[in-house]
């Protein structure tokens, strides 16, 4: 296990070093850069004075000077400050992390909440009207973009409760009920997106195992019916949950960037969103490269969990 | 009788037929869920909505919070570095500037562009309009924040800043102009412009040139950690992409305003929580592009106040790259602006409520916004003498061409369709359409060397005559974007800048206007009206043109007050 763990850790490094290159190069093909959004629609952006600038944050330097200096400044944990705002990149980080954060736990929280329980009800009534809803839902969820169900969601809740999540995010430990009502709503659009897969995942392999002859022993040992779904049948259906929603956080990342825009939450989508817009390429950069690693070490994690979940598997 | 009774034998649905119902069926549904009527609503029901609101008569009210949610996010605080909508929302309310234009209860109508002191008392100009003397308010006190710390406003703050806007930043242009800036005395800055302006005052009452403390610029070295001004707020918080919040400002020259406590504007990218925000209280005003949005909206909102935006000027038209061929050729042009339906723009893409489109704000030369047909020969949808013209100019088989925009608004991409389609009907005109991210679209249209077309703007912040003709119509100006290159134009509009007489000022504008239509030096497209809609407990509140609430025209909210 540990050599498994060591040998997937050291095959991480190539995969973001690929991926720190691949955003840097993208972000220099992209035309137009920072300075040019800065200065705005101004007409008076003198080539001098751009010129100036452009050398004060080193953004006439090679290419791969600049690639180098930047991979050093990643590895050392100081990323540097935004082009246009001049905040430390780490500041505007420790602002947006911790609201996508909540945003997607709460989001995996209910689309868990969601999918489990209608996907072995689906399953132990297979072909049954219970059946056919649960699987309409799944369909719902997989074929309604965040977006739609977003606009409609706040749209509905103004005009038939007159209400909406207050708007101006507010931190949990600044006021836990505004901050959930901020949240909620937010977090039950993507959650149910991402329920969907989950529960066409649970039924499919809640049925099978339903199937298996372990369970036939369980039925006739005269076990109550409760005990072979939930405690014989569900556990084992289980692992390839784990692997479904192990998949679906690079989803749930996208989802939360039209989420937090529709929901005005300042997340690390809408960070990052805004950074692409005005080419602030140190904060782009960042973004692309934490995000690159927070998926790595989460499918680590999802990997190692299965080991966890079936003692069969073994990682040589 | 029909051979089959389908009664008895239903009709066999095709897939045709099938996805033809599907597709209704979905439109419906979307339009339900958005809340938008199906039956549009038609223009005649925008003419309920008047297009000013008189000043309250009742005694104004003290205290309150006044919130909306906002579209834009100030990308920096700097307003030496920028002059996005985003920061001037509100930048205008902590920062005064010398003079200003009149706040919605001072004017009779949103058309009055007279010129008011603000942090000056009076000025005056020399008789060749190259020396100004402005005479400054005393007792104006900073906010009382450090490093200023509520100290006294000195001429010269003035003289530093406008010499911090020449060195560098967005605004150069207009502070490059200044040969030389003294202060006699405390009160008295005396400015010698290099050359004469009799516009120069409009100038300095542009909501972006504001007044700022020097000792943060000398402190911080920039403007972007915090914004000291002399206004009627204070900025007591700014959190990006979350809510910029103000304080009412104590010591405020103008005594007893302003009367709101707090103004609080919230981030809110999305156009449907914008409205959601409104409708359920959590927004006090919106601005709203269409007629059946401002319906949607007085569903749940029967009582809130409605101001039909008339606009007074187009800020999109399309622009050629008119110092090359084939559209140095005025031919080209008028045959090309002829091709284009301006008013099917109009009729569906803003349903009815849209003006033709021009340049230059009527307000300037005329009393009446003008219609199509005063626009002239060139700007009428005629596509036979559009064919004749490219004939007699070579080009009778038409050509290709590239036409590059940025999406500002869902509509504009209907009309650049539309335009796309235009052209090709009827000069066979083979555009490729390119739609730009704002940075390259940006980039790429203020560099001026592209090819072919471009869907060309002018700069959102500005009210004075002098910014919508010779800065952005004469050849040498670095904001003459569509490349205009007509010694006439340089001509009337350097004449213009040495015209103090306003009825003199306004034939010349004419002039200019004229001559821009005759040569079709910016094909003008047509753009939105809209309406700004406010709860109804708000007063004072009315945008002015070229001013709205909303965005640069904030600073009239120092005179607004909550009724309830």
């Amino acid at each position: 296990m540990q050599k498994y763990v060591i040998r997937r850790l050291l095959l991480a490094v190539p995969v973001l070093l690929l991926s720190s290159l691949i955003v840097f190069g993208l972000m220099r093909v992209m035309p137009g850069d920072a300075l040019i959004a800065l200065m705005g629609e101004s007409g008076n952006v003198g080539q001098k004075e751009l010129a100036k600038l452009r050398h004060d944050l080193g953004l006439d330097k090679p290419y791969h000077e600049q690639y180098l200096i930047w991979l050093w400044q990643l590895v050392s944990f100081q990323p540097g400050d935004s082009i246009f705002t001049n905040e430390p990149i780490v500041v505007s980080l420790g602002k947006a992390i911790p609201v996508t954060v909540e945003l997607a736990a709460l989001a995996m929280v209910i689309g868990l909440v969601i999918a489990v329980p209608i996907g072995v009800i689906s399953a132990t009534r297979q072909d049954k009207p219970a059946d056919y809803i649960g699987r309409v839902v799944a369909v719902s969820g997989l074929s309604i973009p965040d977006f739609w169900l977003g606009t409609l969601v706040i749209t509905f809740a103004a005009i038939w409760v007159h209400w909406i999540p207050p708007i101006g995010y507010v931190s949990f430990w600044e006021s836990p009920t505004r901050n959930l009502q901020q949240f909620l709503l937010p977090a039950a659009v993507l959650g149910f997106r991402l329920s969907a897969a989950t529960m066409r995942m649970t039924r499919s392999t809640v049925l099978e195992t339903l199937r298996e002859d372990y369970v036939r022993t369980a039925w006739a040992k005269g076990l109550a019916g409760r005990i072979v779904v939930y405690k014989h049948a569900l556990k084992n259906a289980l692992i390839p949950v784990v692997t479904i929603i192990g998949g679906q956080l690079g989803v749930l990342l996208a989802g939360t960037v039209v989420v937090e825009q529709i929901f005005a939450l300042p997340g690390m989508g809408r960070l990052t969103v805004e950074a692409i817009l005005y080419r602030d390429y140190p904060v782009v950069q960042t973004n692309v490269m934490l995000v690159a690693t927070t998926l790595v070490t989460l499918n680590l994690l999802v990997d190692l969990t299965y080991a966890w979940l079936d003692p069969r598997i073994r990682y040589q | 009788m029909p051979a089959t009774d389908p009664r008895k034998h239903p009709r066999r649905v095709s897939r045709r037929v099938f996805l033809e119902r599907a597709g209704w069926a979905g439109a419906g549904a979307a339009a339900l869920a958005s809340g938008i009527p199906i039956r549009r609503a038609g223009a005649q029901q925008v003419a309920n909505y008047p297009d000013w609101i008189p000043a309250s008569t009742k005694p104004p009210k003290r205290g309150g919070v006044l919130t909306r949610a906002s579209q834009w996010d100030p990308p920096m605080i700097d307003p030496r570095l920028t002059q996005s909508v985003g920061t001037f929302q509100f930048v205008g309310l902590t920062s005064n500037r010398l003079v200003r234009y009149s706040f919605s209860d001072e004017a009779a109508n949103p058309s009055d562009l007279n010129l008011r002191g603000d942090l000056a008392e009076s000025w005056t100009a020399s008789p060749d309009q190259r020396v100004w003397t402005f005479k400054l308010r005393p007792g104006v006190k900073w906010h009382n924040l450090p490093p200023v710390n509520g100290r006294e406003l000195t001429s010269a703050d003035i003289k530093y800043c406008f010499e911090a806007y020449a060195k560098e930043g967005v605004q150069t242009l207009t502070f490059q102009e200044i040969e030389a800036a003294e202060t006699p005395d405390k009160y008295t800055v005396r400015v010698h412009l290099k050359t004469p302006n009799a516009l120069f005052a409009h100038n300095l009452a542009e909501p972006i040139a504001v007044i700022f403390a020097k000792e943060v610029l000398e402190e911080d070295g920039d403007l972007k950690k915090r914004l000291i001004g002399t206004g009627p707020y204070m900025m007591k918080e700014h959190t990006r992409k979350v809510r910029v919040v103000l304080q009412r400002h104590p010591d405020y020259f103008d005594k007893g305003r302003p009367y709101i406590d707090e103004y609080i504007i919230l981030s809110t990218p999305d156009a449907a929580t914008r409205l959601a925000a409104f409708r359920t209280g959590q927004s006090d005003f919106i601005w709203l592009a269409s007629p059946s949005e401002v319906e949607t909206a007085r569903k749940t909102n029967p009582n809130a106040l409605v101001q039909s935006f008339h606009n007074t000027l187009a800020p999109w038209g399309l622009a050629l790259a008119q110092d090359r061929p084939p559209y140095n050729d005025v031919r080209v042009r008028r045959a090309i602006s002829m091709a284009i339906d301006r008013q099917k723009q109009v009729d569906t893409v803003f349903e009815g409520h849209g003006i033709p489109g021009w340049g230059v704000p009527y307000i300037y030369y005329q009393d009446k916004a003008p219609t199509l047909k005063e626009l002239g020969p060139w700007w009428q949808y005629r596509p036979d003498e559009a064919k004749k013209l490219m004939a007699e100019a070579g080009q009778a088989k038409g050509f290709e061409t590239t036409l590059f925009y940025y999406e500002y608004f869902p509509q504009m991409t209907s009309q650049v369709q539309l335009v796309q389609q235009d052209l090709k009907k009827n000069l066979n005109i083979d555009i490729k359409i390119q739609k730009l991210d704002y940075t390259t679209y940006y980039g790429r249209y203020v560099d001026s060397k592209w090819d072919g077309m471009s869907w060309g703007f002018q700069s959102g912040h500005a009210i004075g005559v002098d910014e919508r003709t010779y800065q952005y119509l004469h050849s040498k100006s670095p904001k003459n974007f569509f490349r205009v290159n007509d010694p006439v134009i340089d001509q009337l509009t350097t004449k213009l800048r040495q015209t103090p007489d306003k009825a003199e000022q306004r034939a010349l504008t004419k002039k200019v206007v004229e001559r821009e239509f005759d040569q079709a030096l910016r094909l003008w497209m047509p753009y939105d009206n809209g309406f700004l809609v406010f709860q109804p407990h708000l007063r004072n509140v009315a945008a002015g043109a070229l001013r709205r609430t909303d965005g640069y025209g904030s600073p009239t909210l120092a005179r607004a007050w909550m009724d309830k």
